[in-house]
């Protein structure tokens, strides 16, 4: 009984490793491939039943290298909903591979799972790297040059992590994270803790891809399938933000050390974000910036050093989760710009109300839950009296409003662009039953994330609080 | 100053008690957000449906004005208390509630946003293009506008403050003229860093407050040094000019009001600007006494300013709609000049300006956009001698210089008079600087009535007609809202009888919810049983 809470983990692994040979040796027949997501969503909505049912209990496994708290609950849902979401949301006429496809994001989603329930670096380390591959897989299927580049980008981004968490492990004597944090406690910060926790951010940022370490990430977002985009762009960012927040509860005791520099990232990211997202025009991009700016405020959250920020961060991670996964699987193939979802509106309306929710939860726009997560994380840096990183922060949420402002005026009130003028690369997404049910569910998952903010918002303070929070 | 607060009334009105609902206010917030969601999911092929669904729009908007008159009729006047209160416990992580409540300057809000919303959909019937976006997005715009004035929690009016912005940022730039683009940025601009002031404001009035509660109870009662109540001051006035607008921050408006469909002039110039103005009386008067008094000099030379750059730039406008775009900046100042003031017949003034000021702001702005539609022209070297030709407007044009102006029998002149008997007082070198501006928009006015309706006809002018009858109809019913509390400032009885009609009249609803500003009853005790 006690191994039914790794059921979630088994369904999902056992699905994309099923997936992958199915794939790779052709054993469906063809009339049952077309069903694949259909099962892939069914498998994922059981692992996330198992998950809610059984997860509320608290243990450890593996001789305490994985340990299922509250925090764990939560952003093993969180990870299993983005991934039905991107399953669902799919236009698989626009994807390299079916199976790969289907496989990939579920592998992510383990990835994260796996990293939150990490009770040492290697778990994070790990899970950290699982998602990361995920994404250079899909990439590299339809742009190999841009699978490359995001695997050395990636690699630098991996050095400094390995260097860094190496630094902390000989530092503090311990690979556990609860270890790490006995050990420094009460010490004063030594450059020999300092400095590998640096690096550590470094690396996080270039496997979050926020500004100013986009520019090695994010073009290859844009140039990857919706799927592989949703991947590199949302999942990505969430297994690095996830290890951020484990890390920072971690180091909670030298936290005045490094906090400049976090407040520093999150600033660049939340402003930096903004301006980018409003001098682009094209919808992905757009959606890409307006997300690094949204985790500028998950960094201003880690910021604050105490429960309420990293609750209010955790309940932003989620909302920026279910966004920033689904946004771009939501919007399909939109290499071809802007007009490419002229009028998208009309002719794909629950898809075009898919994207106009993730683009105004990224944005910020009240009452979706992003609003209620950045205003949750604002709350705490108010608490900590923060005002400066508050009001960048707001500036940045402007400049996303705007920018999301101009997407939802090219998706409602643009014509669509005639047949013969529209190319592979503005190809409009294939309508089909589990798409449709996908758009509705993505939306009312919104709508029950604002409504039953109460609940929720409860589970990530418990959260904070497994992670060692007063 | 008893004649203006008291109305000797304690008799209840007719019907009193017959109606209450726990979910009053809420009804008010959420039923255009499900009417909105409805239209917009509603089938409709080739624009079959659209007038069905500008009778829906129209008609729930009616509804919610009856249900407004039944909350005002209902009301408890003379009671410094929140009524129709609903608390629901929602982020309490953060200390967010879901909590409404309307006192005697919610109430009046609450009474514009109803007749602006009627005024908006029926200015709105000429809308050809995509209709059923539009009125989802206008339903959005009012439900936001509602929720604003009910929030009793700083979190939920910053949620219903900040969601207005969307829905008129996308009217504007879906249904404006040919500039709407550059519009609805700049309103997105400046209402965003708006947003972002007050966001600002409130989390430092939250952290200054200990912290653990965004509602208002805690919030305005927190005693605060003086140092951190002028902070806050500020950064909420920032918010406020940029939305009410204020000088210097009043980038938007010309363009927002002359581009913006009239039904959204409507809205906006109405009710959306005003919620400037009852964000500084909540958080300054209500929340920060002793920062008002220390900024209520700077109060009054921004109302100065803002009225004398109002009708020097109307008076040397060529175009209608950006006339009528700055003139409508005039009542806002006003209102703020009451603030200003700091005294409890300045206090009376400005609520009740929010009232008139609203109503006067979107009928000037609204028949501007009549006129310029009607007379396919905006230009006013070009419209001349249109009376003749458009006599309804020419006289609801009329009442909206005149409201402006604040001449007697309509309702702007009671809040007009109140606010300068009370700003003379106390800030009497920014209350003659805004007087000298009214005049010189009085002039602005005088010579846009003279060119536009009084002037001689041009030969090659463009063809002109009246307004239809739905255009008549919402010019009409601002007109008459400023008529009736004009003429009614006690409140209107039953004619031949005492009895109240609404008991006991707007004039003193306002006095309900700021202490020191309660009226001379007291609620009639029963008496004690005869032994």
């Amino acid at each position: 009984m006690k191994y039914l809470l790794l059921v979630p983990e088994a369904l999902i692994v056992a699905l994309a490793v099923a997936v992958i040979v199915a794939g790779r040796f052709a054993w469906l027949p063809r009339p049952w491939r077309s069903f694949v997501p259909h099962a892939a969503v069914v498998v994922v909505l059981v692992a996330l039943g198992v998950e809610l049912w059984a997860g509320a209990a608290v243990g450890t496994y593996f001789g305490g290298a994985l340990l299922q708290d509250r925090f764990a609950l939560f952003v093993k849902a969180v990870a299993l909903i983005a991934a039905g979401f991107v399953i669902a949301c799919s236009d698989w006429v626009a994807e390299d591979s079916a199976y790969l496809g289907v496989a990939m994001p579920l592998l992510a989603a383990f990835g994260v799972m796996v990293a939150a329930s990490a009770a040492d670096l290697v778990g994070l380390w790990a899970g950290l790297e699982l998602v990361a591959v995920s994404g250079v897989v899909l990439v590299a299927l339809r742009r190999p040059d841009l699978g490359l580049r995001l695997l050395v980008a990636g690699g630098i981004g991996t050095t400094l992590l390995l260097v860094g968490l190496v630094f902390l492990y000989a530092t503090t004597g311990n690979a556990d994270l609860s270890g790490i944090r006995a050990g420094i406690t009460g010490e004063a910060p030594t450059l020999a803790v300092v400095i590998p926790v640096l690096l550590l951010i470094a690396g996080l940022a270039i496997r979050a891809g926020v500004a100013p370490f986009h520019v090695a990430t994010l073009p290859v977002g844009l140039g990857a399938s919706p799927v592989g985009a949703a991947l590199v762009v949302g999942m990505a960012a969430v297994a690095a933000g996830v290890v951020a927040l484990k890390l920072t509860a971690a180091l909670l005791p030298i936290g005045d050390s490094y906090a400049p520099y976090t407040q520093v990232v999150a600033a660049i990211a939340m402003l930096g974000g903004g301006v980018a997202a409003l001098a682009v025009r094209s919808p992905r991009p757009r959606m890409a910036y307006m997300a690094i700016s949204q985790l500028g405020w998950l960094a201003a959250g880690f910021a604050t050093h105490f429960r309420s920020g990293f609750g209010s961060s955790l309940f932003l991670l989620g909302a920026f989760a279910l966004a920033a996964t689904a946004g771009p699987v939501l919007l399909g193939r939109a290499e071809g710009g802007e007009p490419a979802v002229f009028g998208l509106g009309v002719v794909r309306p629950l898809r075009a109300a898919g994207v106009a929710l993730a683009l105004l939860s990224l944005a910020g726009v009240p009452p979706l839950p992003g609003f209620f997560g950045e205003l949750s994380v604002a709350a705490a840096l108010a608490q900590s009296h923060n005002f400066v990183l508050l009001g960048l922060g707001m500036i940045g949420a402007v400049l996303c409003v705007a920018a999301a402002v101009g997407t939802l005026r090219v998706l409602y009130m643009q014509g669509p662009l005639e047949e013969s003028r529209r190319g592979a690369a503005a190809a409009l997404p294939a309508v089909t039953a589990l798409s449709s049910f996908g758009a509705i569910a993505f939306a009312l998952v919104l709508a029950g994330y604002v409504v039953f903010g109460f609940p929720i918002m409860g589970l990530a303070d418990q959260g904070a609080e497994a992670l060692g929070l007063r | 100053m008893s004649l203006f607060l008291a109305s000797p009334s304690p008799l209840p009105a007719p019907g009193a008690g017959l109606f209450t609902s726990p979910f009053l206010l809420s009804l008010l917030i959420w039923v255009p957000v499900i009417v909105a969601v409805t239209i917009a999911f509603m089938p409709n092929p080739r624009g079959r449906y659209d007038t069905l669904i500008k009778q829906i729009a129209f008609f729930t908007n009616l509804a919610l004005l009856v249900l407004l008159f039944i909350a005002y009729n209902q009301f408890e006047s003379f009671l410094p208390t929140v009524q129709y209160e609903e608390k629901i416990s929602w982020l309490p992580a953060i200390g967010a509630t879901y909590h409404l409540g309307v006192d005697g300057p919610g109430l009046v809000m609450m009474l514009l946003s109803g007749l602006i919303g009627v005024a908006a959909v029926l200015a709105s019937l000429g809308v050809r293009e995509r209709v059923r976006a539009y009125f989802t997005l206008l339903l959005l715009t009012q439900a936001s506008i509602n929720g604003a004035i009910a929030a009793h929690d700083m979190f939920v009016f910053m949620l219903f403050w900040a969601a207005s912005i969307v829905p008129i940022a996308l009217l504007v730039s879906g249904w404006g003229g040919p500039r709407r683009g550059l519009a609805a940025s700049r309103l997105i601009g400046y209402w965003g860093i708006g947003t972002a002031f007050l966001a600002v404001g409130v989390f430092a009035l939250y952290a200054a407050a200990g912290g653990q509660s965004f509602d208002m109870e805690v919030l305005l009662k927190a005693p605060l040094n003086s140092r951190v109540q002028l902070g806050i001051s500020a950064v909420m006035i920032l918010a406020a000019a940029t939305r009410l607008p204020l000088f210097p921050l009043h980038g938007w408006v010309r363009d927002v009001l002359s581009e913006a469909p009239p039904g959204v002039t409507v809205i906006v110039a109405g009710a959306a600007t005003r919620l400037g103005a009852y964000l500084l009386l909540r958080t300054m008067v209500q929340g920060a006494p002793a920062a008002t008094h220390l900024l209520s000099p700077v109060l009054a030379a921004l109302a100065a300013l803002t009225v004398g750059y109002a009708g020097l730039a109307a008076l040397r406008a060529v175009d209608v709609r950006h006339a009528g775009a700055y003139l409508a900046m005039v009542p806002g100042a006003i209102t703020v000049l009451g603030i200003a003031a700091v005294s409890p017949l300045g206090i009376a003034g400005t609520v009740l300006s929010l009232f008139t000021g609203g109503l006067a702001a979107a009928l000037i702005a609204g028949v501007c956009a009549t006129l310029s539609e009607r007379a396919q022209s905006r230009n006013v070297l070009v419209l001349s001698g249109l009376a003749p030709r458009m006599p309804n407007i020419a006289w609801l044009m009329l009442i909206a210089a005149l409201a402006l102006l604040g001449v007697p029998i309509l309702s702007s002149y009671m809040s007009d008079v109140m606010t300068f008997f009370g700003a003379f007082k106390t800030q009497p070198i920014g209350a003659f600087a805004v007087a000298a501006g009214l005049a010189v928009s009085a002039v602005a006015l005088a010579v846009l009535l003279r060119r536009v309706l009084f002037g001689a006809p041009l030969p090659d002018s463009p063809g002109a007609s009246d307004a239809s009858l739905a255009e008549t109809w919402y010019l009409g019913l601002l007109a008459g809202a400023l008529l009736w509390v004009g003429l009614f400032p006690g409140g209107p009885k039953i004619p031949g009888t005492e009895v109240p009609l609404f008991d006991p009249g707007l004039i003193n609803q306002m006095a309900a919810g700021i202490s020191d500003m309660a009226g001379p009853y007291v609620l009639p005790t029963p008496a004690a049983p005869q032994q």
